[in-house]
């Protein structure tokens, strides 16, 4: 098998990388010295919205993981295995899987206590507690596992008038029948060739793709289409950026229109939490939120009905996004009866997590609901990102309405309705949130 | 009703020797039946080898013999040797001839007090077996030794002499052995002597003590300390402890002038004033001679006595409490615990009769695992081990109501005993048993005082230990990673490029040892016994 030559290159540097840190540990053990691992702290308070930039970032809080802690004894040993395994990988030309790395780091360890007492303990147990070391191996090298050439499972998937060369292949994204290209897990490898395309369109549902795909619809609008299938993975994440930066395409995002789709959109646009390392490599910060949105289900009005109880959380600022309702709904009285979902707890109080008990407590009407939400999330604060005018416009609907939506209701309506009005005519009027 | 018949058989009257007596009710002085006997008898002759030494400063060799003594029937020869003062050859034929013959009518701690033990056990062997007891004795100025083979006329209460002899001592030697043959149950009484010689042997690291079983076993407890406990000394008897009976005994047995003079030579803690004013309450000139007082006069006196709230408490001088070091080496020699201390507490009076609560706690070790109830306890009164009726006990009650052990740290069942020593000139026993003392409020009070002390203690060491053992299981929890932590930075820096596995190794063994304070082969020990699986 021949390896491209940007494997190699990837190879050579993370080994390096990874012997110079694991040398300075050495030459600390060998001196006598306290065995540590200083790395940054990967956890929610240590997770940093940079309102300039606006990234998830982390922060500067470092953690020494230590051998001599009791309770952080076992994970430097997992550390440690798992960089001894990762390294073996890189060496020998491999492309290890992060559920390969779990199967090849698994074994016990037998030791006898004090007393003589044979015990055994696993290396680890779940992939979850490995997939936490893989991530804090990447934060302690600062180097990503891509760059390891760690794959994951492929989810994220494209097509559209566009030419890549792919390890030594050159694959042309127009011609994948009904088909799709399936972006692999290490995108910095891929390479544009040719571009024909205005916009990118990025939909969080898998069947929504198909069908837009067949109904040809990148092709009259040139447009890239991708989708994530839910969750965006690393890579699919990766490859908008790229779309974004260095092709300088403008990204829109559809999801449903519910908490979780809010948050997905949010991913794209600023990063996640458990991967705020990343955000500088993964997040796209000129990734525009299409819809749906609760305006388009509902109208503006609906929105202007919260506006006196929004100025008493945000001041009379709010009320200038908010006042003058221009826009009517897409859905007509009749149709939003057909599609909409009553919204469940669950969502609720995801929505609570994203916005802030404040505004969940001034707006729900529902009393059950209302006392059920103060029980769990009283003093909740909300991510900033999401207390933005145009989010608390968007939420206050949701709250007042208790009541969501899946793009494929739009779908439903006709496919040519979504692809040939919905769409197109936010586009073009600039209908989105930033 | 018509007139009683004159047909009723005339009663007739006689009076029986005490010695009548005893053989009758033989069970009141725990000759019941052959096991309780051997058993019974057994004690009787240790306790008396144990009062004629350590009571008189000589550090105790006993030695125990017990042998089947016939083919065909249960009898066996219980042989008892000492080291002690031994009797004068004239007093041997009454010591062991006469019932209520003693030289422990006084007020002092001994292990026998009635004059009883030695002849009880000897009419019992006489009863069942016909054969007589040999009694082989010196004392230490004598030049002799003397020899007598007896046997007790149960109806005069008096010692037929069989046969005597001496010979002169060649070696220095002083002491008693008596032999005595009875009809026993070995096997059942097998495990109760034992039991009985180990608890003393607990009380007695003065003492080497051999005993040979008719099995052909042979149990030595060898002397572990040269100090014997403080010999008790004779006292008055103390004011609040007097009765009627004793004070007419005093009056009889002395010649004083007046009663004046009786009251302050004859009892603790009457000087002339306090005299005077107890005459005076009694309403008793005080220049009478003590000879011409009525027993109405006496009573009176006895109560004055007795409500008079000024005295002194008793002295102690007549207890011999065994001593903080005695109960510790004794706890030691048996147990080899890993923790051990004693306290003696200050005496303390009930009343009128002064008394001395003694605990030793032992943990760890070879002592057994206690019950999920309470610590095994040892108890003794006056030295001598109390081996039944636990239930009933003082000291029961102590050691389950008023300790909460998890507080000092004894998660029961736990490797622990509680040894608790009362020795007072009266113990207050519950029944005719002598197995269990009674519920005092006094000496309960101190013999809870008395484990709470030691208990702290005991405490302090667990405590200390329960650290300890932490610390080296922080220790396992580090040192078990190590071998896979050499293994992973040799891979990824290479054995060969200057990394030796070994000295890394080395190192964090070190380092660990370092930081944790636990040496540095037990952390080897640990990383040495891992193994790491494929
Ligand atoms: N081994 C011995 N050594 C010295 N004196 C002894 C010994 N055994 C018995 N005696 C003497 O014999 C007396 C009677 O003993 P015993 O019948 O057991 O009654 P008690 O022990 O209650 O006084 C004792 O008081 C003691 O003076
Ligand atoms: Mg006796």
């Amino acid at each position: 098998m021949a390896i491209s030559s940007v494997d190699k290159y990837a190879r050579q540097k993370s080994l390096e990388i990874l012997r110079e840190k694991f040398a300075l540990v050495a030459k600390r053990i060998l001196e006598g010295k306290k065995p540590v691992l200083v790395m940054p702290k990967r956890v929610l308070s240590n997770t940093i919205y940079d309102m300039n930039k606006k990234l998830l970032l982390l922060g500067p809080e470092m953690k020494r993981r230590s051998l001599l802690d009791v309770n952080e004894a076992r994970k430097f040993m997992q550390t440690l295995l798992m960089a001894s395994i990762i390294y073996e990988a890189l060496v020998n030309d491999e492309y290890p899987t992060i559920r390969d790395l779990y199967y090849r780091g698994k074994h016990t360890i037998s030791y006898r206590d004090i007393s003589g007492k044979l015990h055994h303990e696993n290396t680890w147990d779940e992939q979850r507690e490995s997939d936490a070391v893989i991530r804090d191996i990447e934060v302690f090298l600062g180097v990503l596992r891509e760059e390891m050439l760690i794959l994951s499972k492929e989810k994220g998937k494209v097509v559209g008038n566009l030419i890549i060369k792919s390890g030594d292949d050159v694959i042309d994204l127009s011609r994948m029948g009904h088909g799709a290209y399936a972006i692999e897990p290490t995108p910095d490898l891929i390479e544009f060739k040719d571009i024909d395309a205005e916009f990118v369109l990025v939909v969080e549902k898998d069947a929504v793709f198909q069908q837009l795909h067949r109904y040809g619809f990148w092709k009259k609008y040139k447009a890239i289409l991708i989708t994530s299938a839910g969750q965006p993975d690393r890579a699919t994440r990766r490859f908008v950026r790229r779309l974004s930066e260095e092709l300088k395409l403008p990204i829109y995002i559809l999801t449903d229109a519910d908490p979780y789709g809010w948050y997905i959109y949010s991913v794209f646009k600023i990063g996640s939490i458990t991967l705020s390392y990343e955000s500088e490599r993964l997040a796209t910060p000129n990734a525009k939120f299409i819809g749906v949105s609760m305006t388009d289900i509902f109208g503006e009005e609906e929105a202007a009905k919260n506006i006196n109880k929004l100025a008493s959380i945000f001041g009379k600022e709010i009320k200038e996004v908010i006042s003058k309702p221009k826009k009517k709904a897409y859905l007509s009285e009749k149709e939003r009866r057909n599609y909409i979902i009553k919204a469940k707890k669950k969502d609720v109080e995801r929505a609570v997590e994203l916005i802030g008990y404040d505004v969940a407590d001034k707006l729900i009407r529902n009393p059950e609901i209302k006392k059920y939400i103060r029980q769990k999330k009283l003093g909740v604060s909300g991510y900033p990102w999401f207390r933005t005018p145009e989010w608390i416009k968007e939420i206050s609907i949701f709250f007042s309405k208790l009541a969501k939506l899946e793009i494929e209701a739009m779908a439903s309506k006709g496919l040519k309705f979504l692809a040939d009005t919905y769409i197109p005519t936010k586009i073009e009027t600039g209908d989105w949130i930033d | 009703m018509g007139v009683m018949s004159a047909a009723a058989p005339a009663e007739r009257y006689r009076a029986i020797s005490p010695a009548e007596f005893f053989y009758k009710y033989r069970e009141i002085a725990g000759f019941s039946n052959p096991a309780r006997a051997l058993y019974q008898a057994v004690r009787e002759f240790v306790e008396n080898a144990l009062d004629a030494t350590d009571s008189h400063g000589i550090l105790p060799n006993i030695k125990i013999i017990i042998e089947k003594a016939d083919e065909n029937r249960e009898f066996y020869r219980v042989t008892v040797e000492d080291n002690g003062i031994g009797l004068p050859p004239h007093v041997v034929p009454e010591a062991f001839g006469r019932v209520l013959f003693s030289s422990k009518y006084i007020l002092r701690q001994t292990r026998g007090m009635f004059g009883l033990g030695a002849k009880v056990a000897i009419l019992y062997g006489q009863m069942t077996t016909g054969r007589p007891v040999e009694v082989i004795t010196s004392q230490p100025n004598l030049r002799r030794i003397y020899y007598f083979k007896l046997r007790i006329d149960i109806n005069k209460n008096e010692p037929i002499i069989i046969e005597r002899g001496s010979w002169r001592k060649n070696r220095d030697w002083h002491g008693t052995i008596v032999s005595m043959t009875l009809e026993g149950d070995w096997s059942r009484a097998k495990q109760r002597i034992k039991d009985y010689i180990l608890r003393t042997a607990v009380v007695t690291p003065y003492a080497n003590i051999v005993f040979m079983t008719p099995d052909g076993e042979i149990y030595y407890y060898e002397r572990v300390i040269d100090k014997l406990p403080r010999p008790p000394k004779e006292v008055k008897p103390h004011p609040y402890g007097v009765d009627l009976e004793l004070m007419k005994r005093i009056r009889d047995g002395g010649s004083f002038s007046t009663v004046k003079e009786m009251l302050m030579k004859s009892f603790q803690g009457i000087g002339k004033v306090t005299a005077s004013s107890l005459l005076e309450i009694a309403g008793i000139s005080p220049d009478l001679s003590p000879k011409s007082l009525s027993d109405r006069q006496l009573l009176e006196l006895v109560n004055a006595m007795k409500n008079y709230k000024r005295f002194r408490a008793p002295t102690s001088e007549a207890l011999s409490p065994l001593g903080e070091e005695v109960i510790k080496a004794g706890l030691k020699r048996i147990y080899e615990p890993e923790f051990v201390e004693a306290v003696t507490r200050k005496p303390s009076a009930y009343q009128g009769h002064p008394f001395i609560v003694e605990v030793g706690i032992a943990f760890g070790g070879k002592v057994p695992l206690s019950s999920d109830k309470y610590p095994t306890l040892l108890r003794y009164a006056n030295k001598i081990p109390l081996l039944y009726d636990e239930g009933s006990d003082v000291s029961t009650a102590v050691v389950k109501e008023d300790i909460s052990w998890d507080q000092y740290l004894v998660k029961l069942p736990a490797p622990i005993i509680v040894l608790v020593h009362i020795c007072s000139t009266k113990v207050p026993f519950k029944g005719v048993g002598k197995e269990s003392i009674a519920d005092v409020k006094e000496i309960r009070n101190e013999i809870k005082l008395a484990i709470q002390e030691v208990a702290r203690r005991l405490r302090v060491y667990l405590s200390k230990k329960l650290k300890e053992e932490e610390k080296k299981k922080r220790v396992v929890s580090l040192a078990k990673y190590v071998p896979e932590i050499v293994r992973a930075l040799t891979i990824i820096l290479g054995d060969g490029q200057g990394v030796k596995a070994e000295l890394l190794e080395e190192k964090l063994v070190e380092i660990v040892s370092l930081r944790t304070g636990i040496p540095k082969d037990e952390v080897h020990n640990v990383v040495k016994s891992v193994e790491i699986g494929v």
